[in-house]
């Protein structure tokens, strides 16, 4: 099996994306999250010459800096002032939960190799299979943490899912459109961060669990 | 086999065979010397010189030994056992580039030698009657029941692709069928690092270097031996630390063979480099990494197992393409 420098990139952020649902430490998971844009940002630059589009350098840089340094350090601030350390986790345990989601990626692969591949198009089952198993690697980590940024960052890995989809079944979209989606993102996580601080200062935790549990 | 053999071949193989002993000889005191002066280094100290363990050795073949009364023979011979199975071991696992072909090196082999040595190490701790035995060998058969499957299954997918159980073929020089596969490669070899990890009660697991009781799970087996006893089981852990270590730089030189080819010469000089940089690396991340709760261990050897479990994900994925 020969894969080009893209396909590798993102063959490794999709096993950096599993390998952080082993980790309940929401630093661990942040620092995780900051490989795997990075990752996936170098996966665009190398497609970008693949393809020869000028457009797709600058999407990187946007992506490297917007997606994996700005968001990041925002969350990592936000760790600090909510003065959190690890998520305790619900469901199943961690390490299960890790290979749970190799079972997942095999079945993205599978499901895959089922996909109609259009006459003429290069094949890109590798970057579909990351895709996929990125996204249900996020639907995962969404679904068996309890704390609130611990959801943000699965939603988080469940976008750059759906990017890599994107990137991967197309000749790249026009810029404006991805730029705006990245953003979109950018906003989406700046609006939850502040949503976080106004339900730790109403009910003293971030816990999503017990959010149910509410009264009047 | 002999007697089809011209002089000339019969010297070659002969020279190779003696040059083999002095690497197996050499390497495990020149690792843990490598070890031993990152650690120091990274702590702001000087350290002991590389060939510290030869010394350390020498003074203790020279010591008189104290036996527990309540020890038998099972304790007296354990260590010479060790030091031959491991010996043995050495000769079948290619753990490094020059390795004369030995006989059978079936990977369920391996894996299972490797086995018997731990069954007598904890043998001889039970024997020897000392309660701190007893726990360390209990706490060492859970850690070397965890990490089995993890082990087995990154060289069982690696024998998967090579259609052989052979060891000596799967990690061949001229194997065509696994010649492309950097990714297998790279897997099979961090699984292979962090299994033995485990398995040499390093770091994150068991810190070597301190003796306190309720931590200590290898050291805490080695306590009632001394003298020449300590000497041979000092030196057989080295040398399980050189073979595994050696296994898997043998994984990661296969690895970026596909990127860049090296010339056959080069390949014994890689190997020991290999085994050193390894070495080197534990070295850094055992003065920054924090010896984990034992009850954050399985959690640990999960991540070696999420590597073995991706690794045969690939070799499984490989079957169904071809």
């Amino acid at each position: 099996m020969s894969f080009t420098p893209a396909e590798w990139s993102l063959i490794a952020s999709a096993t950096v994306a599993i390998l952080m649902v082993g980790s309940l430490h929401v630093r661990v998971n942040l620092f995780g999250y900051c490989v795997l844009t990075v990752l996936i940002s170098l996966a665009t630059m190398f497609s970008a010459i693949d393809h020869h589009e000028t457009s797709m350098f600058y999407l990187a840089g946007a992506i490297a800096l917007l997606k994996g340094i700005s968001i990041p350090l925002f969350l990592y601030w936000i760790i600090g002032k909510l003065k959190l350390g690890s998520d305790s986790g619900a469901v199943l345990s961690a390490p299960l939960a890790m290979h749970l989601n190799i079972g997942l990626t095999i079945m993205s692969y599978f499901l895959v190799s089922e996909f109609p591949v259009p006459l003429g198009e290069l094949r890109t089952w590798v970057g579909a299979m990351a895709a996929i198993s990125m996204v249900l690697t996020g639907i995962v980590l969404m679904l068996i943490r309890r704390l609130a940024i611990s959801q943000i960052i699965g939603f988080l890995v469940l976008e750059n899912g759906i990017y890599i989809f994107a990137l991967t079944q197309t000749r790249g979209m026009p810029l404006i459109i991805e730029m705006g989606v990245v953003l979109d993102v950018l906003v989406g996580v700046m609006i939850a961060g502040l949503l976080m601080f106004r339900i730790q200062s109403s009910f003293e935790h971030i816990d999503v669990s017990k959010l149910t549990d509410l009264r009047d | 086999m002999w007697q089809s053999m011209s002089t000339e071949t019969f010297l070659f193989e002969t020279a190779r065979w003696i040059l083999f002993a002095v690497i197996t000889f050499v390497m495990p005191i020149l690792t843990i010397g490598v070890v031993r002066k990152t650690r120091a280094r990274m702590q702001g100290r000087m350290g002991a010189p590389l060939l510290q363990a030869l010394f350390d050795l020498r003074k203790l073949m020279q010591k008189s030994e104290a036996v527990s009364s309540t020890a038998t023979w099972i304790f007296r011979s354990g260590a010479g056992i060790e030091l031959a199975n491991m010996l043995l071991l050495s000769t079948l696992v290619p753990w490094i580039a020059n390795k004369p072909d030995g006989v059978s090196s079936d990977l369920f082999l391996i894996v299972y030698l490797f086995a018997l040595s731990r069954l007598f190490a904890i043998l001889a701790a039970l024997d020897s009657g000392s309660p701190f035995g007893a726990f360390g060998s209990s706490r060492d058969a859970t850690l070397a029941m965890l990490v089995e499957p993890a082990s087995l299954l990154a060289l069982v997918s690696l024998a998967v692709v090579a259609k052989s159980t052979e060891m000596n073929v799967i990690f061949s020089l001229t194997n065509v069928l696994l010649a492309h596969d950097p990714g297998l490669w790279f897997l099979a070899g961090t699984a292979i690092v962090m299994a033995s990890l485990v398995e040499l009660s390093r770091m994150p697991v068991d810190d070597p270097a301190t003796h306190l009781e309720l931590t200590m799970i290898h050291e805490a087996m080695l306590l009632e031996s001394s003298g020449r006893n300590l000497a041979l089981r000092e030196f057989t852990r080295a040398l399980k630390m050189t073979v595994l270590f050696g296994l898997s730089a043998q994984c990661y030189l296969r690895a970026w063979d596909d990127f860049w080819h090296f010339p056959v010469v080069a390949q014994v000089w890689l190997s020991i480099g290999g085994i050193l940089g390894l070495a080197l690396l534990v070295g850094l991340f055992e003065s920054v990494s924090v010896k984990l709760q034992w009850r954050k261990v399985p959690e640990f050897i999960s991540y070696c197992m999420t590597l073995s479990l991706l690794a045969a994900m690939v070799a499984v994925a490989r079957g169904v393409v071809h």
